[in-house]
């Protein structure tokens, strides 16, 4: 247990390293909310948008900064540090269980007083309610970086793992229900609300939401969405953890 | 000799652009994205035809990311003492400032070409004068574009100080701006005291502001167009081009 500690230590630390990235993720989080939120909410016919978007803005940060741990592996592959792992006193299964913990608690550590942010300007309706969604949120978190570490170990190009995590960000953001709720989806295009159906961030916020108390547009029950990320942190982490110790072998992230 | 370096330079700068293959394929899946997904759906959710109103702010957007890509290599080259090769070059500095800056505003009229005749394929094609005038003033733009950001790229040897001046000016330049939001809409929030006052005047003189409402008022005919959609673009490109350049040659003179 001790050696999965040091492990997930060492990737907290090396994301707090980043510290430029950091704040200007902040930056935009606090721009995305003061400027685009606040006038977007007058913008459009959609009473309450300011609390939905706030909520759904918080889910994209706490996405994007899980993912990062991804692009941190991808690093570690080109400037020759996987050896040096490799050659610490740390079963290949213990490393790849710390990396997809220390990737989803790094983000979540990141994010929390950001969500302690919007939760003061939209308030908590329930407590238990929200106890709940950010438990699961937890979980989602780690899918995320048990996702991210799947494609990084995945895709052996550079290039390739960077135009796919840029697609992928401009995709499954727009793709769920994190901007804008599932009835205008519909309305827009019914293959963008079937693609919504399917991608986690759309229960994240909707998790998200139903825990502060925004329940005007959820679509599905607080129950499923918490069920699917269940199934969704299990999946990732599991395939993560498999993916990574089995590509650690042999040198086969070279 | 002189002038026949300018184009060497453009298209040194051409090629190290499209060796940006990752930077390139996330930039454009993001503009088509919320072009094609997000803008559509908020039409849905808006008064007005948001997708019309937001195409030419999203080819604005395309644009000042492209050209703004030049201060990040420019700060490179800073920081890593690269610029003693590039002084040996037989090049003369001035061409060297002049032809990066021209480099910066080539590379995002290119990447933008692509969303302006999404543009026109969707908001329909005006007359060539019209034409003239949009390509013109986004030349101009551009240019403006690029000179602030090796601006700002020069003025710092460090690259944490250089990515949060590059954020700032970003964000500060994308969101107080008419790219995502109406002008009127803007300053009846200011005048309600929701966002602060100077965000609204901000958001009037922003030259992105000014280019996407300069193709909105061909295009749509709303705004209707207006001679001071053109000035603000002039007055913010002119002189940074001309002081960008000139703090480019200063950098290359005082390294040395």
């Amino acid at each position: 247990m001790r050696e999965i500690l040091y492990v997930v230590e060492r990737d907290v630390k090396m994301f707090l390293n980043h510290k430029i990235l950091l704040f200007m993720r902040a930056l935009w989080f606090v721009a995305q909310i003061s400027l685009f939120g606040l006038i977007a909410s007058r913008m459009v016919v959609v009473p309450n948008y300011f609390e939905y978007y706030a909520a759904g803005i918080t889910i994209t940060i706490l996405y994007s900064t899980a993912v990062f741990i991804g692009y941190d592996i991808y690093e570690e592959a080109e400037h020759g540090i996987v050896e040096y792992l490799l050659s610490l006193p740390i079963s290949r299964k213990k490393l790849a269980i710390g990396r997809s913990i220390g990737g989803g608690l790094r983000s979540f550590i990141y994010v929390a007083p950001l969500m302690g942010i919007v939760l003061a300007l939209i308030g908590i309706r329930n407590p238990i309610n929200f106890l709940l969604a950010f438990v699961s949120l937890f979980l989602f978190a780690f899918g995320v970086a048990g996702m991210s570490i799947t494609i990084a170990m995945g895709i052996k190009s550079a290039d390739k793992f960077d135009i796919l995590m840029g697609a992928l960000d401009a995709l499954i953001v727009r793709l769920s229900t994190v901007m804008y709720p599932k009835v205008f989806m519909q309305q827009a295009n019914l293959l963008y609300s079937e693609i919504a159906n399917f991608n986690p961030l759309t229960f994240a916020s909707e998790l998200l939401r139903w825990g502060a108390g925004i329940e005007q547009y959820l679509t599905f029950g607080p129950i499923t969405s918490v069920l699917v990320i269940i199934s969704f942190f299990s999946l990732f982490t599991l395939i993560g953890i498999i993916f990574y110790e089995r590509r650690l072998e042999g040198g086969g992230w070279q | 000799m002189a002038i026949t370096a300018i184009p060497y330079i453009i298209e040194r700068d051409f090629k190290r652009f499209f060796r940006y293959k990752w930077w390139l394929a996330g930039m454009i899946s993001m503009n088509l994205a919320d072009l094609f997904i997000m803008a559509l759906v908020y039409t849905k959710m808006i008064k007005f035809d948001y997708f019309k109103f937001f195409a030419p702010g999203i080819t604005v957007t395309a644009l000042f990311a492209a050209a703004f890509m030049i201060g990040r290599e420019v700060n490179w080259e800073v920081r890593r003492d690269y610029y003693y090769y590039l002084l040996s070059l037989p090049v003369e500095h001035w061409e060297l400032a002049l032809g990066r800056v021209l480099s910066g505003a080539l590379r995002g009229m290119v990447y933008m070409f692509p969303l302006l005749l999404i543009d026109f394929a969707f908001l329909g094609v005006p007359p060539p004068l019209e034409v003239l005038i949009i390509f013109l003033m986004l030349f101009l733009l551009s240019l403006g574009i690029s000179g602030l950001s090796i601006m700002i790229a020069v003025s710092t040897n460090s690259f944490e100080k250089f990515a949060v001046m590059r954020g700032v000016t970003y964000y500060v330049l994308f969101f107080c701006s008419t790219v995502f939001y109406p002008l009127d809409l803007i300053k009846s929030i200011s005048e309600q005291g929701i966002i602060p006052p100077f965000l609204a005047v901000l958001a009037e003189v922003n030259p992105l502001s000014n280019a996407a409402d300069l193709i909105r008022s061909f295009l749509l005919a709303n705004p209707p167009f207006n001679i001071t959609l053109i000035i603000p673009i002039i007055t913010f490109s002119l002189p940074i081009t001309l002081v960008s350049s000139l703090a480019y040659a200063k950098i290359l003179r005082r390294q040395r």
